[in-house]
């Protein structure tokens, strides 16, 4: 009797986070849709956002009234976007997979839960304080000593010649969202790490593995599904982070990064950064050009996710348990 | 301590054969709890001896100190000596790594790798070894598989999950990987104790003909199985050996009132 009432409590509870997904989308898509009207594929694909002469008489074009010569492409910021949160990941995975396993295989008793503690930590640490040490640290140490150091090791490749910059731009943004995902990734691999089956990993060193064969051959393998878990979820994060972006990434406008020194702007902090200017427009169609952008970010963190789940599934089916 | 009826090693210890395996005075203490007191017991090579002994009288520490897994378990201590061919496997000469791929082992519940296909899992111990030639591999995964009786049900699934096998024959795979990298002694603990009558069989039937390569040593809680498949049986009682003998004498005629009162089903 009592069963069957609860388990409706759950179900409805359940639905609630997907219902209020879609009920953020659809506002957000109804509230830009005048936007997407007008700005149509091009959106995705210009690189000039230009809110317009704000003074001069608005002109209707394609049904909705903007002001004359407004022109949204958001280009830019989606390169900024992906751009700094693929240097992120790159960075951040293997630095977390080397933190993980050195909590769970190199340290143990009070001074691991110690340092899992310290690192849970820094996964809370709000952003603007990320953003300020990127600030005061980072941008200097990039413009005199890693850009150039990049340049005269790398600088064959053309992402790493060049202008090494002020220290504003893409690497600052990937080293500051790196930072901030590290935590993320590394104590949930950490968890991970700690759960293997303990016959699983007397099963190798009993054929003879050592200690860093049963971390590579059998740990790591054991963890992949959560690292890319964990992965996806330091991607959403650094996706979508704003504050500590807006603070050191240069923000670039009309053009896209050239190398890894450009300045560059994400798509979050350019919300943030325009919502002022936007807002003196008469006839709102900056205010709901940015809400577009709002819905693009949103779709690829939601496609990032759903790939993510897929390939989670996939590595899960591969090796399914049939724990006999 | 009651002298071991069971043909021991020549005294000259020079003993061509390899699996010879006697321990000496062996000690292992958890912490400063004592599970194991001063246990002396010879094994021949090429025979199958089974440990039998109520719950926790420790069968699995014994186990565990032959192929020096304790040293995982940091609260876990060794004292003693046991002999491998002669040479003892605690002295500091001899790297617990090389010890394990003389010394395989078989766990209570089937353990092969999730992430490795079924002949992957057979090859694992080699290619730590640094056998890449996979000419090599292939032949050395089939010679262990047909040892382990698993060949012919995995012959056409080689490549498959290690998983989307039966428990059964992730057992034998198990058995296969430990034989892949030729040990001298192999350490069953209760192998077949998650397995059903069928494969229990199949795994009592391949026994035999492993002792022509290996030392067994194997655990079990089932008496009708230690007398069908050991060629001597060792009963422990509250962490010490109480009798070592052929597996006949110790099931018809002990030596020891405890050993008799345990296999006729009185206590354990
Ligand atoms: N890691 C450990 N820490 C502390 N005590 C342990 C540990 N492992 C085993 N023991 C204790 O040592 C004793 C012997 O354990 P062991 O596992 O060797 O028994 P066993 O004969 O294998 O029992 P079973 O037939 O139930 O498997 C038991 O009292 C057990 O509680
Ligand atoms: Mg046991």
């Amino acid at each position: 009797m009592k069963f069957p009432r609860v388990q409706t409590v759950l179900t409805v509870i359940a639905a609630v986070i997907p219902l209020a997904l879609l009920a953020i989308l659809l506002f957000l898509g109804s509230y830009a849709w005048p936007a997407i009207r007008f700005n149509g594929l091009g959106f995705l694909f210009k690189l000039t956002w230009n809110l317009g002469n704000l003074y001069a008489n608005p002109v209707t074009v394609a049904g909705q009234v903007v002001p004359r010569g407004a022109q949204y492409g958001i280009l830019v910021f989606i390169a900024g976007t992906l751009l700094s949160s693929a240097i992120a990941l790159l960075l951040a995975v293997p630095l977390s997979i080397g933190i993980a396993v050195f909590l769970t295989e190199a340290v143990g008793g009070t001074l691991r839960e110690l340092l899992s503690f310290v690192v849970e930590l820094l996964a809370g640490v709000p952003s603007v304080v990320y953003g300020l040490w990127g600030y005061a640290v980072l941008i200097p140490l990039v413009a005199h000593q890693i850009g150039p150091f990049l340049r005269s090791a790398l600088g064959f490749l053309p992402v790493f010649a060049g202008s090494v910059g002020s220290g504003y731009g893409l690497l600052t943004a990937g080293l500051v969202l790196a930072l901030m995902v590290v935590p993320i990734i590394a104590s949930t691999l950490r968890d991970a790490l700690l759960h293997v089956p303990i016959p699983l990993k007397e099963g190798a060193y009993a054929l003879g593995a050592t200690h860093h064969e049963v971390v590579r051959e059998v740990m790591l393998p054991a963890v992949r599904s959560n690292l890319v878990a964990a992965s996806i979820l330091g991607l959403g994060r650094a996706l979508g982070e704003t504050m500590a972006v807006l603070m050191v990434s240069g923000g670039a406008l009309n053009y896209l990064p050239h190398n890894i020194y450009s300045p560059v702007t994400t798509m979050a902090a350019f919300i943030l950064s325009q919502l002022d200017s936007a807002l003196t427009d008469p006839t709102g169609m900056a205010v709901r050009s940015l809400a577009e952008i709002a819905v693009v970010l949103f779709l690829i963190s939601l496609l990032v996710n759903l790939v993510a789940r897929l390939l989670i599934w996939q590595t899960e089916r591969r090796s399914r348990v049939a724990h006999g | 301590m009651l002298a071991p009826s069971a043909p021991a090693i020549p005294a000259d210890g020079i003993q061509l054969d390899r699996g010879a395996l006697s321990a000496q005075h062996l000690q292992v203490f958890y912490g400063r709890k004592q599970a194991l007191f001063d246990v002396d017991i010879d094994l021949t090579p090429h025979t199958v001896n089974a440990l039998i002994g109520p719950s926790g009288c420790g069968k699995t520490t014994f186990l565990r100190a032959i192929n020096r897994l304790h040293d995982l378990t940091p609260e876990a201590r060794v004292e003693g000596k046991i002999l491998l061919d002669g040479i003892d496997i605690y002295d500091r000469s001899i790297d617990p790594v090389d010890l394990r791929r003389r010394v395989g082992m078989v766990f209570q519940k089937p353990n092969p790798f999730p992430t490795m296909s079924v002949v992957d899992n057979v090859t694992a111990g080699l290619r730590l070894t640094g056998v890449r030639h996979r000419g090599k591999l292939q032949e050395a995964a089939e010679r262990a598989l047909v040892q382990a009786a698993l060949w012919d049900e995995v012959k056409d699934r080689l490549r498959q999950p290690a998983l989307r096998l039966s428990g059964g024959q992730q057992q034998r795979l198990c058995i296969a990987r430990a034989l892949a990298v030729e040990p001298e002694v192999l350490l069953m603990d209760e192998p077949t104790s998650a397995l059903d009558p069928q494969s229990t069989a199949r795994i009592e039937d391949l026994l035999g003909s492993l002792k022509q390569q290996v030392t067994v040593i194997i655990v079990t809680h089932n008496m009708q199985q230690a007398a069908r498949i050991s060629d001597t049986t060792a009963f422990f009682l509250a962490g010490s050996l109480v009798e070592l003998g052929p597996t006949d004498a110790i099931f018809t005629n002990p030596s020891d009132p405890r050993t008799e009162a345990y296999v006729t089903g009185r206590f354990g």
